[in-house]
């Protein structure tokens, strides 16, 4: 972050453009209409507000491939790159006719055969049918899934700078543990760090818990004490990209020596399974293979302008199989392993994924046997 | 903010912490109830406040990139007190909540068409057939899924569902708000206090989201606002209504004396949003020019509030706004002189928007809604003027939530 608020680089946005033109192409679209924050950065290169969670679907963003041309909701100049001239832009409306008004506005909307959006409401698939007379109205988030899915050199970097402010948070907050403290405060502390190192935008607030020593996943309870295993999950959005590390620090006493080895043991079979040419569902196998149970949370997701697939879950067992890993995804990587009485240790890294192999692109420090617990 | 009030908030039965059990119970008795006046038979929620309100689960709020494929679900039919609730355990946070086990499933993914085909086994198993079933999202793999999701029928929108649900308060959920503004309020006290030439304006975002959390907040809902305000219009971002913008993004930008500031902070408590917005100066008094914008924001908010009340419609605020304004509107032409306010930052209605005089004049206040509202004052020269209010709508008029002062404007 800079003292203002800039585009993204042209290299990195007319090397997502490119591939997003292709798989508009590929796809047979006509038209994007993109409500999606991610998607909107990704065709804009315009950062925009952030606000928590699930938005409904508008369209915020549309592009149309045969002019390339992008028209974007935004009530200001700020932040927009000059390929986008300001008679592109919109302002924020709260009736949804004012937006049709808008579309029916940009050139080859009127002669559209084939209208992808990245979801949908009830009413919007009543309404753009006015915008788009002649078009079918189809899915297209497979086509921004699919050009989100490889990234380029330009956006590994990108994502690079914003997990170097994951790990620095996550530093600071693994700084503060302490018998006695929180897991509210030392969230609160990861958010400061993380906002004082130019990121006000967290992608995960779920900064730190007290794993549980009775329960494979449910927590301990909101104070830390001696005897914990507490783990740490950093996660922002640098630049428009997710940054995301996780870590378990013991506090005190914890005879967790055991339960360390065993992730690390796991670990390294999730690494080996993050290779080109291999499915994504060998990470699953990777649990299994150490003797591990998948643990309730996803064992890996794409990283990227927010999410991007894969999705490795049982619950996407038949998914996970066909989707085959290629150089350029990067991928936050979970390895998680519980034992009774003792707690949880959690992990998560970022692999980029490349022609020779894992690239592990995070580094921060993890507990070993050699140290010491703290507190 | 007292100076206004015509009672208090235990007046009018709205306890100082929530009882989560009735919140839960409330709720779901609204939601169904606009179910029913609606016709519908099931719910599929996909939307983060959605899933909130119908659920009382709440949760450390994910980024949207995220939130699209790691969130919570929610299932509710017309004929069932308990939601089924459809839950991602991602850092294996267990959320409180009061529904039963046996309505609790592991998490759906519905961007995948495995995880949809799956979704709609379950809601087939539970839903009657023939249904008429109201959904608030529909992705691309729902869309392909359709015939399994909704047979032969079109999908109601789900959000006049909701909103119809959400527009009158229940005393646990107006607790749940002020607890957030409380919250709030006690953060930007210190960050206030922090304000100096030379601070960043990103050093007030960290303190904030770190008193925030300490303070009990769930989640932190917008990326904190401290618009540095420009000299006049025409120095100012370009705009396409040729007016101010707001909000412009935080950046490290150090602060210097003099800089009028429009703050803009919003955060979550058991799902529930604040509000929060006041104009501040940074290391120096108002000069009388900028006093008089403070004084000609209040008698605009006084004009307002004398005519809020039950029975009040949106087009009655905004055309007593205009009037105390001398004719001319007093909020920016891309916002609104005031919104709602509950498991979304901004909930219907919105006063004064493109959505028309008809359409304001048509919306009556009940008693519960909550409101808050926004004017803006500006002249060149002067920063302008901008705080924000929230109120309870009350039978013989309102209860103020928001308790901030308006140092250094004002008391």
């Amino acid at each position: 972050m800079a003292i203002e608020i800039l585009p993204d680089e042209r290299a990195l946005r007319s090397g997502r453009r490119e591939r997003a033109l292709a798989q508009m192409e590929a796809h047979n679209l006509d038209v994007l209409v993109l409500g999606r924050q991610a998607n909107v950065r990704y065709f804009s290169g315009a950062p925009q507000l952030w606000v928590a969670g699930t938005r409904p679907f508008g369209p915020i963003c549309t592009v149309v491939r045969s002019t390339g041309e992008i028209h974007l909701n935004s009530t200001w100049d700020e932040g927009i790159p000059d390929d986008i001239p300001h008679e592109h832009l919109y302002g924020l409306a709260w009736n949804p006719m004012t937006l049709v008004e808008v579309l029916l506005g940009i050139e080859g909307t009127a002669t559209a055969k084939r209208v992808g959006t990245d979801a949908l409401t009830p009413s919007f698939a009543k309404l753009l049918p006015m915008a788009f007379p002649n078009a079918e109205l189809v899915d297209g988030e497979l086509a921004m899934r699919a050009a989100r899915r490889i990234k380029t050199s330009d956006e590994v970097a990108v994502l690079r700078g914003a997990l170097r402010v994951a790990e620095d948070s996550l530093a600071v907050a693994v700084g503060e543990l302490h018998d006695g403290t929180t897991e509210a405060a030392l969230t609160g502390v990861m958010l400061e760090a993380q906002a004082a190192g130019g990121v006000s935008t967290p992608a995960t607030q779920d900064g730190a818990w007290v794993t549980s020593r009775d329960h494979p996943w449910r927590r301990a309870g909101g104070r830390v004490q001696s005897g914990d295993l507490v783990a740490f999950a950093a996660g922002v959005l640098a630049d428009g990209y997710l940054g995301e590390v996780g870590r378990t620090w013991p506090v005190g006493d914890t005879h967790a020596s055991d339960l360390f080895e065993r992730w690390n043991l796991l670990w390294d079979r999730l690494a080996a399974a993050c290779r080109p040419g291999h499915p994504a569902s060998g990470l699953l196998a990777a649990y299994e293979a150490a003797g591990e149970p998948l643990p309730a949370m996803p064992v890996a997701h794409g990283l990227g302008l927010g999410f991007d697939p894969p999705v490795v879950t049982p619950q996407l067992r038949a998914t996970a199989a066909e989707e085959i890993l290629e150089p350029g995804m990067v991928l936050a990587v979970t390895g998680y392993v519980w034992q009774e009485g003792v707690g949880a240790v959690f992990g998560r890294e970022a692999v980029l994924v490349t022609a020779d192999g894992p690239e592990v692109l995070t580094a921060s420090p993890s507990w070993s046997r050699a140290g010491v617990g703290i507190g | 903010m007292t100076t206004f009030a015509t009672t208090d908030t235990a007046a009018i039965g709205i306890p100082d912490l929530p009882d989560m059990a009735r919140m839960y119970t409330e709720s779901g008795a609204r939601l169904r109830s606009a179910m029913a006046d609606n016709g519908v038979d099931a719910l599929i929620l996909l939307g983060n406040g959605n899933v909130v309100y119908a659920t009382g689960a709440s949760w450390p709020l994910l980024d949207a990139g995220l939130s699209h494929v790691e969130r919570p679900v929610a299932l509710v039919l017309a004929d069932d007190p308990h939601p089924h609730l459809f839950m991602p355990f991602r850092e294996g946070a267990a959320s409180e909540s009061q529904i039963p086990a046996d309505h609790l499933h592991p998490p759906v993914y519905l961007e995948f068409d495995e995880g949809v085909e799956h979704f709609a086994r379950v809601v087939a198993e539970l839903t009657p057939a023939g249904a008429t079933v109201a959904v608030d999202e529909l992705t691309g793999a729902m869309r392909r899924a359709a015939d399994r999701l909704f047979g032969d029928t079109t999908p109601v929108d789900a959000a006049v569902v909701v909103g119809a649900a959400k527009l009158v308060k229940t005393p646990d959920q107006i607790a749940c708000i002020r607890k957030a503004c409380r919250i709030t309020e006690e953060a930007a006290v210190d960050v206030q206090k922090a304000l100096a030439p030379g601070v960043r304006q990103i050093d007030l975002s960290a303190q904030f989201v770190r008193r925030a959390f300490e303070l009990g907040a769930t989640a932190n809902m917008l990326e904190a606002i401290w618009q540095v305000m420009p000299v006049s219009k025409a120095e100012g971002t370009w705009t396409t209504t040729g007016d101010l913008a707001l909000p412009l993004l935080t950046t490290e930008r150090a602060l210097a004396a003099g800089d009028v500031l429009w703050t803009d902070v919003s955060i979550t408590y058991h799902g529930f949003c604040s509000d929060f917005g006041r104009t501040w100066l940074v290391g120096d008094a108002p000069s009388s020019r900028q006093q008089d914008q403070f004084h000609q924001w209040r008698h605009i908010l006084e004009a307002v509030l004398k005519v809020t009340k039950a029975g009040a419609t949106s087009g009655d605020l905004a055309r007593a706004a205009i009037a105390a304004n001398g004719g001319r509107k007093p909020w920016l032409p891309h916002f609104y002189l005031g919104h709602s306010i509950g498991t979304n930052a901004a909930e219907m209605p919105m006063i004064g928007t493109d959505l028309g005089q008809e359409f304001d004049d048509n919306f009556v206040f009940p008693a519960g809604m909550v409101l808050v509202l926004e004017p803006v004052v500006w002249e060149d020269g002067t920063g302008g003027y901008r705080s924000e209010e929230i109120i309870v709508i009350t039978e013989g008029g309102f209860v103020p939530l928001t308790d901030y002062p308006y140092a250094p404007y004002g008391d």
